[in-house]
């Protein structure tokens, strides 16, 4: 039995409707909304800091080194997987057909979630650092993580197994997936890292840093992307079968890759030439999503003038697409010889989670919000601004990143160039970095303000 | 087999996991076991096999030092690997010689490893024995005094606190020094 999208989706029944009361997504919503503008300073000020390096810089707590983790830290989880989580807090009992499991462990859950973020900003600015990328916090903190983790698999699995439709639409999968894997690569990056050291250590801390990306942010982002095309758009999935080979693949393949951060470093060449074949094999999952996506959009593009959501959507897969490709590329040994830990990955790294992920949640947002409130958006043209804002803002970053990087990659490669030189020349790079930094900020103030004077009710109109 | 997690959540999440799990065992806890030098600290007297050296633990020093690295996130901008590449053997020898590739065998008592994923400065991984105290004083209070056009932060906090900048110097001269690369060369000699 193929389940059908109208079939399973309950939330725009007519008569006799189910109530979603919704209290959990919205906690989620509005405080990751929040941090996303909060982090979004940060992010301005360490892009400024490449321009003026002494900027801020004789008070410890405000160099480069305590922000660029908050920045981090803040963007994946204080924004990111925080609006992921809303909106699968929203999206799962819809395509269930049944209410939330428990609206009062969701709320315990944005709770704790909050407390962890607002922990994460003190020990971080400490420079309280353990030392690993993307597993940075301390391990109190760590632990309620995985608490948090626990109570919101919790709710989502009770609400799949009370679920009214038997057959689980893709978006399922995918949270289900999501929820499991990122229970098993968290505690490989934050547990199983402290009982080893250097090259073993690095392994495992590299497993996790992409798999953070790839079983954690790609499968509650793809989960919402295929709620949420076929849903703004008011068109069927494309395909079902094509969406399964995706699905399918993605959990096979991804783990495999975490070594091709090592690639030409201290690491057993034969784990380097493993990572690099299955990052190629990674186009399967990649290329059998977005061309499902696309196909649902056939003969509907012209909705994307009037949705600023599919506007978000379909650009997110765009850069899908192409983030997706350069991964694998990136893990060829002669192009890795040039990119690997230049600014070309930086420029890498945005368009997967601002360019792709953020694009797919921000879209998310901008649809489920005014559902949930029961308002009209505040400003349809804000929304609109925010979008061209983001899209020029990302792009001028990452365009310019790339050929920077490339450019200094190239330059590393002659060894008669002082390496200061290197610097040096990346200077306007820098410069274009900021100013792009700075769109995109603009962008983040429209989206935040929009959702939260929506919610607050600044405009009181009823949604059609 | 794939058909059946469509309709039933206990297929799809043990599918999900089994899939997961090929990949995931095979990729973290098997490579140690088969690679052994992941855990044998490098050690060598004999220079008919090779370059000589022994990998020893850190100093109490050294590891203040090292917290010191950790804390202020120099790892963000600096990396600890000299790579299979022509180019990173140049570009971080000293007077001449090549700096000789990292081996994982030089990082067995590194906690947390630093090994570092961003090149905004220069590589790390043979530092040691390169600049002498004064230079490092003077790069840590304000790096463009000697580096023009460097975006290196200042630190003065570490250079006002003797017993930080003690340690943090001593860690960084013991960087790639457990190989002998480069023994009439030190700043010292």
């Amino acid at each position: 039995m193929q389940p059908q999208f109208s079939k399973a989706e309950a939330g725009n029944a007519p008569a006799g409707a189910l109530v979603h009361d919704d209290a959990t997504a919205k906690w989620f919503l509005v405080s990751s909304v929040a941090y996303f503008f909060i982090v979004g300073i940060i992010a301005v000020i360490i892009a400024a800091k490449f321009v003026w390096p002494d900027l801020m810089g004789t008070m410890s707590w405000l160099t480069y080194g305590r922000l660029r983790p908050l920045h981090v830290n803040g963007m994946l989880f204080g924004w990111l997987l925080a609006a992921d989580m809303g909106l699968a807090y929203y999206v799962i009992p819809r395509l269930c057909g049944v209410k939330l499991w428990s609206e009062k462990l969701g709320l315990a859950t944005a709770a704790l979630w909050n407390v962890i973020i607002l922990g994460a900003v003190v020990s971080l600015l400490a420079g309280w650092n353990q030392g690993w990328e993307y597993a940075e916090l301390p391990m109190a903190l760590d632990v309620l993580v995985v608490v948090a983790w626990i109570m919101f698999g919790l709710n989502l699995f009770m609400t799949v197994a009370s679920r009214k439709h038997q057959a689980m639409y893709v978006t399922i999968w995918y949270t289900m997936g999501c929820i499991l894997w990122t229970a098993f690569v968290y505690l490989t990056g934050n547990f199983a890292v402290l009982f080893t050291t250097g090259t073993n250590q690095a392994n495992l801390n590299w497993m996790y840093v992409h798999n953070a990306v790839g079983l954690i942010f790609t499968p509650i982002g793809l989960a919402i992307a295929y709620y949420f095309i076929p849903r703004a758009s008011n068109t069927p999935l494309h395909s079902h079968k094509l969406s399964m080979v995706g699905f399918w693949s993605l959990a096979f393949v991804y783990v495999w890759t975490g070594a091709h951060h090592m690639i030409h470093g201290p690491i057993s060449q034969w784990l380097q030439t493993i990572a690099i074949a299955f990052s190629v094999m990674l186009l399967i999952p990649v290329w059998a999503v977005v061309y499902n996506l696309f196909a649902t959009m056939k003969g509907q593009w012209h909705q994307l003038r009037e949705s600023v959501a599919l506007k978000f959507l379909m650009s997110g897969v765009v850069f899908y697409l192409l983030t997706c490709f350069q991964g694998p590329m990136h893990s060829l040994r002669t192009v890795n010889a040039i990119v690997s830990k230049t600014d070309w990955i930086p420029g890498h790294a945005h368009m997967a989670v601002l360019g792709c992920f953020s694009f797919f949640a921000i879209a998310g947002t901008y649809f489920a919000v005014p559902k949930i409130w029961g308002k009209a958006l505040h400003s349809q043209s804000l929304a609109n601004w925010s979008y061209w804002m983001l899209m020029i803002g990302g792009l001028g970053f990452f365009t310019t990143l790339w050929l920077g990087g490339f450019w200094q990659g190239w330059q590393w490669n002659n060894w008669s160039i002082p390496f200061i030189d290197t610097v040096i020349a990346l200077k306007p790079i820098w410069i274009v970095r900021f100013v792009s930094g700075v769109l995109m900020f603009l962008g983040i103030v429209m989206f935040a303000y929009n959702i939260l004077a929506t919610a607050m009710g600044a405009n009181e109109e009823a949604a059609a | 087999m794939f058909k059946k997690a469509d309709t039933s959540a206990l297929w799809a999440i043990g599918l999900s996991l089994l899939l997961f799990f090929i990949g995931g065992i095979l990729t973290t806890v098997v490579p140690p076991l088969v690679d052994t030098t992941w855990a044998k600290p490098f050690e060598n007297a004999d220079p008919a096999k090779g370059m000589t050296g022994k990998v020893v633990p850190l100093t109490d020093l050294q590891k203040k030092g090292r917290e010191i690295y950790v804390r202020e996130g120099c790892w963000y901008c600096h990396t600890q690997q000299v790579r299979t590449l022509l180019a990173d053997t140049k570009r971080y020898g000293w007077r001449g010689v090549d700096a000789p590739i990292s081996t994982p065998d030089e990082f067995v008592y590194d906690n947390p490893h630093m090994f570092g994923t961003k090149r905004t400065g220069p590589d790390l991984a043979r530092v040691g024995g390169k600049y002498d105290e004064q230079w490092h004083r003077t790069h840590f209070r304000n790096p463009r005094d000697l580096v023009k056009g460097s975006i290196m932060p200042p630190y003065p906090w570490i250079v006002n606190n003797p017993a930080e900048f003690q340690a943090m110097v001593a860690y960084l001269q013991s960087l790639g020094r457990g190989k002998d690369w480069r023994p009439a060369q030190d700043y010292e000699k």
